[in-house]
């Protein structure tokens, strides 16, 4: 009778599953992944806020085309944006670009439609009464936001960021459609390989991606029991 | 999914045709001018381009040859990796220079790229149960696991009309099915199941009925016009057929002493 699980394949190929082919080769595995996330979470965490203080601006010109790109990024799954991306972004800059980076983008505008839709609510969420109040102090409209509104709508936006940045490090296990070797695909490598433990393989990723997110929420739930205590109202 | 998958492809495909239409160039001269020639492989598929677990770099069968023309033009060589779904578009969008990665010669790839002579031969069978199956006629009516992508999907559906074709996502994961009996059987081109059967712990419980649905020859794919490049190809193919090399690289990844241990049936000729 064979073992019911075998995890040398996971000790045999620990370095893969890490690092990949580095350093003579691209980063893979684990630390790609980290760094397609932790780069699109960063890049749409600026875009999100850009594209959701766009959409509850009052001038019609300005909000209109906002929610119209928020709608259609949106509407199309995450695999499509994805693959466009990879096709779209070389022949609009005229030179080719590594897979990683068209995956990055890819990421960054996905999540960023969604964060902006967090802030929209976050921004929607205070008081009128907080922006009559600083526009009666003299502020110009847009000092209220970013003095005012922003400072107490983003504690109110902190859990959803978070949830949706908890999807974001899932969904980087889409870019294996274009042959970047992330986690998920560094496993299918070696999984095609092996050919008889897919158990152990995705049971071992599995664990890796739970310990990452974890680890993340983790770390936000200290920082927003940290910001908790200036909430006055 | 996967029609919406196929549905998007098409239309890369077209839109990548059109373009390529208008940037057909040179690419032999391309290359020698870069120093590089970048080839698309797979890097999953055990023994024709996978990653070796030692070195953590890509080796196999169609990594041999990629780099044995990359050595005739004296450039670097470059390896991509890429799926089956993926590799004709990327070769329109000039993204690889060539593909080596196990692609059938069909007339109807034909009509959106080229292809060098045929560098390896194989048939399509069936990996079964042991004594499940004499004929082709016993697998009338079953359920017959595949990968997607692949043109074993295609062949088998027409092979065997009554029979239900489920396509999953790679050959590890129909070969698990077929374990856990949830098909009767897994079809693909011999090479590849005689490496799934290889490393299996009970490989005696499975074996490869001795019967066949289609041929396969494997050629390098070029973009469409690439005369140059495709010349220069098939130049070299031919020569190392002639000085040994080709037999080598087969003995080295089919060999006895390998993990899929095959007889080369065949030779690189100029009418394949």
């Amino acid at each position: 009778m064979d073992p019911w699980l075998d995890f040398t394949v996971i000790r045999n190929n620990l370095t893969y599953f890490f690092i990949g082919s580095y350093p003579h080769g691209n980063l893979g595995g684990v630390a790609l992944t980290l760094y397609l996330a932790v780069t699109s979470c960063v890049i749409s965490f600026v875009g999100g806020l850009i594209l959701g203080l766009l959409s509850v601006s009052r001038h019609r010109a300005i909000r209109y085309p906002t929610l119209a790109v928020i709608n259609t990024v949106r509407g199309v799954p995450l695999l499509m944006v994805i693959f466009w991306m990879y096709f779209l972004l070389p022949s609009l800059l005229g030179h080719p670009v590594p897979e990683s980076r068209t995956v990055i983008a890819a990421l960054a505008l996905f999540t960023s439609a969604y964060m902006a839709e967090i802030v929209r609510a976050g921004v929607e969420g205070i008081p009128r009464g907080q922006t009559e109040a600083a526009l009666a102090t003299g502020l110009r409209p847009w000092q209220a936001l970013v003095y005012v509104v922003l400072p107490q709508g983003l504690r109110n936006m902190l859990p959803s960021f978070v949830n949706q940045f908890v999807s974001l490090i899932k969904d980087t296990s889409l870019a294996y459609i274009v042959g970047v070797s992330e986690l998920t695909q560094v496993a299918t490598q070696v999984n095609n390989r092996s050919m008889v433990h897919p158990t152990e393989i995705f049971f071992f990723i599995a664990a890796v991606y739970f310990i990452i997110c974890f680890t993340f929420t983790s770390i936000s739930r200290r920082l927003e029991s940290r910001l908790a205590w200036r909430k006055s109202i | 999914m996967t029609k919406l998958a196929n549905l998007l492809l098409a239309i890369v495909i077209l839109a990548a045709l059109s373009t390529a239409a208008i940037a057909a160039g040179d690419t032999l001269a391309e290359i020698k001018r870069k120093g590089v020639l970048v080839a698309g492989v797979k890097d999953s598929l055990p023994p024709f381009g996978y990653i070796d677990e030692q070195t953590r770099r890509i080796v196999g069968y169609d990594v041999d040859f990629a780099r044995a023309i990359a050595d005739k033009l004296g450039v670097k060589l470059e390896l991509k990796p890429v799926s089956s779904a993926s590799r004709i578009p990327q070769l329109m969008e000039r993204h690889i220079d060539i593909i080596v990665a196990t692609t059938s010669n069909t007339p109807q790839r034909q009509q959106q790229i080229d292809f060098s002579y045929a560098y390896f031969f194989t048939v399509q069978k069936f990996l079964v149960k042991k004594g499940t199956v004499k004929s082709l006629a016993d697998l009338e009516g079953k359920k017959i696991g595949t990968a997607k992508g692949s043109d074993s999907e295609q062949n088998a559906s027409e092979a065997l009309p009554s029979a239900t074709i489920l396509s999953f996502d790679d050959y590890p994961q129909a070969f698990l099915a077929l374990q856990q009996g949830k098909i009767f059987a897994v079809t693909t081109d011999e090479a590849i199941l005689a490496g799934i059967r290889q490393k299996a712990p009970n490989k005696e419980k499975f074996e490869i009925p001795d019967f066949q649905i289609s041929d396969e020859a494997y050629g390098i794919a070029m973009r469409k016009g690439d005369s140059a490049l495709r010349d220069f190809v098939n130049k070299t193919l031919l020569e190392m057929e002639a000085s040994g090399q080709a037999k080598e690289i087969f003995e080295k990844w089919f060999g006895p002493q390998s993990a899929t241990p095959m007889s080369r049936a065949f030779s690189i000729t100029a009418d394949k």
